[in-house]
């Protein structure tokens, strides 16, 4: 019987490789008996998914979330010296 | 007209407010990510306004991803000044702003792929774990209390969800947070970051991915309370 910490690794990698039957197989019984593993897996798949989702909308930031105004200037001189030294 | 219709088409699930600037504005470019009717040709805008139609949004979509400013201004300079080159280059398949994001998308790919070739011994204590905060005892047991946290649901749970969870990642070993976002938010397959990040055995990636998100859900755990 794996231990929750093999488990949670388990989980983990699961979400980003395929896992062997046998490791899925451990798993499976672990998962069935513990329920905070199988909160585990539930919360780092939210993780997953809202991560995607506010990436995919431009939200994993706030919108106030800005360049600065020093930033912002040096940008546009360095953009300003590249169109005259292109024209 | 034809390919305003398909456009709306497309558009449904999106809100009024971004169908109005498909139609009637920007034709599309609103819309984060999306590449358009396949029928459509995009124009480009001056280049001098390219950082105030797009700036935010790069500099956001750098940020998220290296997790610091002054590399993410940096990034978004390149990007504007590589897209000046590559001006006559541009097809009109993309929206501007998909455009100028796959641009930007090479760029951080290349700032990683720099930096580690750069300082590649450095990196294994950058990813060292605190062993003192362990979530588990001795037998393997769980030892912190778990209570569940449900997903966000109403847009404003959603902005303070995101909110404590851009705190909770700026706690992360910078380089933790970097593997983490490249693997989450853009899907990057295990062995190209592991490449990336000069990490040399897929184990050890799982093995740091697994520690970055045990310490994420419990740092969540704590400051997401439902």
């Amino acid at each position: 019987m794996l231990t929750c910490k093999e488990a949670s690794h388990l989980i983990s990698k699961k979400l980003d490789v395929k896992l062997t039957w046998h490791e899925n197989l451990g798993l499976w019984l672990h998962i069935s008996l513990c329920s905070l593993c199988r909160r585990y897996l539930r919360d780092v798949k939210k993780l997953r998914s809202v991560i995607r989702a506010a990436g995919k909308s431009d939200q994993m930031l706030p919108e106030s979330f800005k360049l600065s105004e020093q930033a912002r200037t040096r940008i546009k001189q360095a953009l300003r010296k590249n169109m005259t030294d292109k024209n | 007209m034809r390919i305003v219709e398909d456009n709306c088409l497309i558009v449904l699930p999106y809100t009024w407010h971004s169908i109005f600037n498909i139609i009637f504005i920007e034709n599309g470019s609103n819309n984060f990510n999306n590449n358009g009717g396949s029928e459509m040709r995009h124009e480009l805008s001056s280049p001098d306004q390219w950082l105030d139609l797009h700036g935010d949004i790069l500099y956001r979509y750098a940020f998220a991803r290296v997790r610091d400013s002054e590399m993410a201004e940096d990034l978004v300079q390149e990007t504007l000044l590589a897209a000046l080159k590559a001006n006559a280059r541009y097809a009109g398949e993309a929206s501007e702003r998909t455009w100028l994001i796959g641009i930007l998308k090479h760029k951080i790919i290349d700032h990683f792929r720099k930096s580690s070739r750069e300082k590649a011994q450095e990196f294994a204590g950058q990813f060292s774990d605190d062993e003192n905060n362990d979530y588990f005892d001795q037998q393997g047991n769980w030892q912190v209390d778990l209570s569940s946290w449900s997903k966000p649901d109403t847009s404003l749970e959603q902005e303070q969800f995101l909110d404590i969870l851009q705190h909770c990642i700026d706690r992360l070993p910078p380089k933790m947070a970097q593997l983490f976002m490249l693997r989450e938010l853009d899907g990057i397959e295990s062995e190209e970051i592991c490449q990336l990040m000069s990490i040399s055995t897929l184990n050890n990636f799982w093995v740091i991915l697994s520690r970055t998100r045990l310490q994420l859900r419990h740092c969540l755990d704590l400051k997401w309370l439902n």
